[in-house]
């Protein structure tokens, strides 16, 4: 569905009988150059939408939100992340709109998961939410996410 | 005999102390109101707006968000805002938003911001226009706003004390800065209007009470975790447009301020 998307990943080895002491979702590379929105996650959850209840029985881990640039308000190109320094010399910040890293601790979540029996592998699906803001409309929720890749870190 | 007093914003001991918006006295909300409504009526670069577009529009926006800079930017920002409301009303202290504290009644937002009239005349903190310099379409989006607004969500909705202490138990600054940043995020999307847009949020006053709640949270972290800082090599960095460093924002006394919720004193001897 728009606004959505599910990536699949290994299930973490884990020695049974020991509970999670925390497990950290990672979302690396999310833009946020557009609206401001919130990400809702599950696992193992792969057609969640942003009408499914935020319960531990619809596998809802949490969300992250992001603050969102807006738009763009230069001229064309204004917004544009250059690729690298163009020099060795050059020691101005990052570009603003550079893709950043979001955190869920999804440690109870995935507990859960786990005592319904080891899944071989854990889908994890963000599902974009846009509420009406003065510029952001809920439509752009079907635009708004993109993020380059996810990291499960689970420590016992 | 030892005394309790309750906190002025003007400290003997020099440093402000910044107080929960449900917390402030009538003279001290009457005060803050004052500075802020001088600061709007400045249109140079000691007014209101000025200080709202160092934030978002016009151009250049310099606000710091989903980077390690977040936190010692907002400090400086905030540090360089109270100073200029200072310079209207002496001793003014910028006061906190708790959005993690479950009001019985009202709309989750302190009275303070959502009152139309205080004092018989219009609550500068209620809302702002948006001057024309800041009404700047984006390249795929409609016509700018032309005065702040709100859309809050239910109270619910809002970060619970729970959370909070999750967040303030982040055991390194790099954890801490990244899920303080998420209920900040959190809070921006929940108010909804202008406060949930990056170009115009800082024009409506109740983004600098929630930025000093955020700001209060890394200097309540920081009191657990002394000496636990932002990367060495960010250290040196400047925090435009602000002559000030990442390092010369850790110390919040050494800025002036201080968010102790009480303060009690006695003369030696008794």
């Amino acid at each position: 569905m728009p606004g959505a998307i599910t990536v699949r990943l290994d299930a973490p080895a884990y020695e049974a009988g020991h509970a999670f002491r925390r497990a950290d979702l990672y979302f690396h590379g999310v833009d946020h150059s557009w609206s401001s929105f919130e990400a809702r996650v599950f696992l193992n959850h792969s057609d969640a939408t942003e009408d499914t209840k935020l319960t531990p029985q619809q596998r809802y881990a949490g969300s992250f939100f992001v603050f969102g640039h807006g738009g763009c308000y230069g001229d064309e190109g204004h917004c544009d992340i250059p690729p690298s320094p163009v020099s060795p010399f050059d020691r101005r910040p990052a570009h603003q709109l550079t893709p950043t890293s979001k955190l869920v601790v999804v440690t109870r979540a995935l507990d859960r998961l786990y005592k319904d029996g080891a899944p071989p592998a854990i889908h994890v699906t963000a599902v974009a939410v846009v509420r009406a803001s003065a510029v952001a409309q809920p439509d752009h929720a079907a635009n708004v996410l993109h993020f380059e890749r996810v990291a499960l870190l689970v420590y016992q | 005999m030892l005394s309790s007093t309750a906190i002025a914003t003007d400290t003997p001991d020099g440093l402000n102390y910044r107080l929960s918006a449900d917390m402030l006295t009538a003279a001290q909300a009457d005060s803050f109101r004052q500075a802020v409504a001088l600061s709007k009526g400045i249109g140079d670069d000691r007014g209101f707006n000025h200080w709202a577009g160092i934030h978002g529009l016009p151009l250049p926006m310099y606000c710091q968000h989903h980077t390690i800079l977040f936190l010692p930017w907002h400090r400086a920002y905030l540090y360089f805002f109270e100073l200029s409301l200072q310079d209207r009303v002496g001793g003014v202290a910028l006061p906190w938003w708790d959005w993690s504290s479950r009001p019985a009644e009202g709309s989750g937002i302190p009275s303070l911001y959502t009152q139309a009239e205080a004092g018989g005349a219009t609550n500068p903190l209620l809302a702002s226009p948006i001057p024309a310099a800041a009404q700047t379409a984006s390249m795929d989006e409609g016509a700018p706003p032309t005065t702040t607004s709100r859309s809050p969500g239910a109270v619910d909705g809002l970060p619970t004390a729970a959370e909070v202490q999750e967040v303030l138990a982040a055991p390194n600054f790099l954890d801490f800065s990244q899920r303080v940043e998420n209920l900040h995020d959190r809070v921006h999307v929940w108010v909804g209007g202008t406060m949930a847009e990056i170009p115009w949020a800082a024009y409506d006053p109740l983004f600098f009470a929630h930025h000093c709640m955020i700001d209060r949270l890394w200097a309540l972290w920081q009191l657990e975790h002394p000496g636990d800082a932002p990367p060495a090599q960010t250290l040196p960095e400047a925090l435009p447009p602000f002559n000030m460093t990442v390092a010369q924002t850790l110390a919040i006394n050494s800025l002036g301020y201080e968010y102790a919720a009480a303060r009690v004193t006695a003369p030696a001897g008794q």
